[in-house]
């Protein structure tokens, strides 16, 4: 299968630099932990709660690290070669989502360990929780796949860091909408993110309560969107690149 | 029988012509190198006969297979060694050759990647990471790469660019031995490149092929001193 072995690569070029595993597992572990040693008495950084929004919060340097393999292989000479293989679109761009598949699920799972080393009570619903994660951080690949098709690598240092931003201020991870009101709520009601992290809130608490249809249906148009434009994009870049 | 042909072959790209109503008759076993100045629209050329780009108009058939019909067949029996260095930067130099055997599915990729280690006397290079190989080395292992799937055709655009000397050679030697086991496609800045190693030479300008033939042929025709001076007086239409 040529996704697979495409995805292989892919998973190595990941894995062999560091800063990306930095970023993408250190980094929101460190947060887990730091957030822990405040007591701040708040619901969100609970620790049940706070979890779920430290995965969130690594599936944006997901999102960051796509675009920038995505933009690197496309300003390499490696993809002119791989254009002129057998290989087809879908080759391409499920080779870059499974590739990334293991490390959200590495992600999770050290993620889930330190939270339950911490306190977190071991439930069984913690396994259909990093199954509904790995389903959303395809939104999240693909997101990385569209800015990196956009973007040249560069570019994507910028995007990225916005992506990461907005996940933090408008997911309810650090502060629910509700505090700042007004615009700021019809914003964190538009995007995708609070939608996100209120699902897998919902899966670890086995409780859909918070989890409204406006939610479902954001989410849905997002990550359908996205998946369908990153395909169009890195189609139309590929050709494109290659002029 | 002709490894490759093209009919009136033409790539536009909004108003510019990069290509113009290319003819080409290329025999199977051939060294045929394509010359001209930069933008002259040679790596367009190579980039749709390697099925990198459609063109906008024409035909190109390889090994009796139309590009528009056939195009992942075509892909099957091609190769190209790109004119910057494509290999995996954080692969070493066995997993760049095993990603690429995995590419094009090769059956019995061990035998395959073994032969070409072989060949290339890449043992020393193998274990290393590609993005810490020099220059000669890099480009040495992309040609490499370029015959994992023992193609029928091979691009090789500016194989020696930026290359000392000495690794240049060695390139040669290498070019020299796939001789008439396959079709090669060569695009080379390099006049004495083009004349030692090819079987006949294509010198394009302005997007057309202007002039094919042997070097001799060439010299012969423009009443030069050599292939250089030859190529000059048929690139600029003999101003110079």
């Amino acid at each position: 299968m040529r996704m697979i072995n495409f995805a292989k690569r892919n998973f190595k070029e990941l894995i062999r630099d560091p800063l990306s595993l930095v970023f993408e597992i250190v980094l929101p572990l460190f947060l887990l932990f730091i957030f822990q040693q405040f007591d701040i008495p708040a619901e969100n950084y609970r620790l049940e709660n706070f979890t779920p929004s430290i995965i969130l919060f690594g599936f944006s340097f997901i999102t960051l690290f796509t675009a920038t393999l995505i933009a690197k292989d496309r300003t390499s000479s490696l993809l002119i070669r791989l254009g002129t293989s057998p290989m087809k679109s879908s080759d391409y761009i499920l080779g870059y989502i499974l590739s990334l598949l293991p490390i959200v699920l590495i992600q999770n799972v050290l993620f889930f360990i330190t939270a339950i080393a911490m306190g977190l009570e071991f439930t069984i619903s913690i396994i259909p929780t990093i199954l509904i994660s790995m389903i959303i951080s395809i939104f999240f690949i693909s997101l990385g796949i569209l800015i990196g098709s956009l973007v040249s690598e560069k570019g994507t240092g910028g995007l990225g860091s916005i992506i990461v931003q907005l996940v933090c201020f408008t997911s309810g991870m650090y502060f629910p909408k509700e505090v700042m009101g007004g615009v700021f709520e019809i914003i964190c009601k538009s995007l995708p993110f609070e939608a996100c992290l209120t699902i897998i809130q919902g899966t670890l608490h086995n409780d859909f309560s918070n989890l409204t249809l406006l939610h479902i249906i954001v989410f849905l148009i997002y990550f359908i969107t996205v998946i369908f434009l990153s395909i169009i994009t890195f189609k139309k870049k590929m050709i494109s690149d290659n002029k | 029988m002709y490894s490759i042909e093209t009919k009136k072959l033409t790539k536009k790209f909004k108003d510019k012509i990069a290509v113009n109503e290319i003819d080409l008759n290329i025999k199977q076993g051939e060294l045929f190198a394509l010359l001209g100045v930069n933008g002259a629209g040679k790596t367009t050329t190579i980039k749709m006969l390697s099925g990198l780009i459609l063109p906008t108009s024409g035909e190109i058939i390889i090994e009796n297979m139309n590009m528009k019909k056939d195009i992942f067949k075509i892909k099957e029996i091609l190769n190209v060694s790109p004119q910057e260095t494509a290999i995996a930067p954080n692969l070493t130099v066995k997993e760049n050759l095993e990603f690429m055997a995995g590419v094009y599915q090769i059956k019995d990729k061990e035998k395959k990647i073994d032969e070409l280690i072989k060949q290339f006397k890449l043992d020393e290079v193998l274990n290393k990471k590609a993005k810490t190989l020099s220059g000669g080395w890099q480009r040495k292992v992309s040609i490499a790469i370029s015959l994992i799937n023992d193609p029928k055709i091979l691009f090789l655009d500016e194989p020696t660019l930026g290359l000392d000397v000495i690794a240049r050679k060695e390139l040669w030697k290498v070019i020299n031995s796939l001789k008439g086991k396959i079709t090669i496609i060569l695009t080379t800045h390099y006049m004495e490149e083009a004349e030692s190693l090819s079987d006949r030479i294509g010198i394009m300008a302005n997007g057309k092929l202007i002039d094919i033939g042997t070097s001799q042929e060439l010299i012969k025709k423009t009443k030069a001193k050599n292939f250089e001076d030859a190529f000059v007086s048929i690139a600029t239409g003999g101003e110079l």
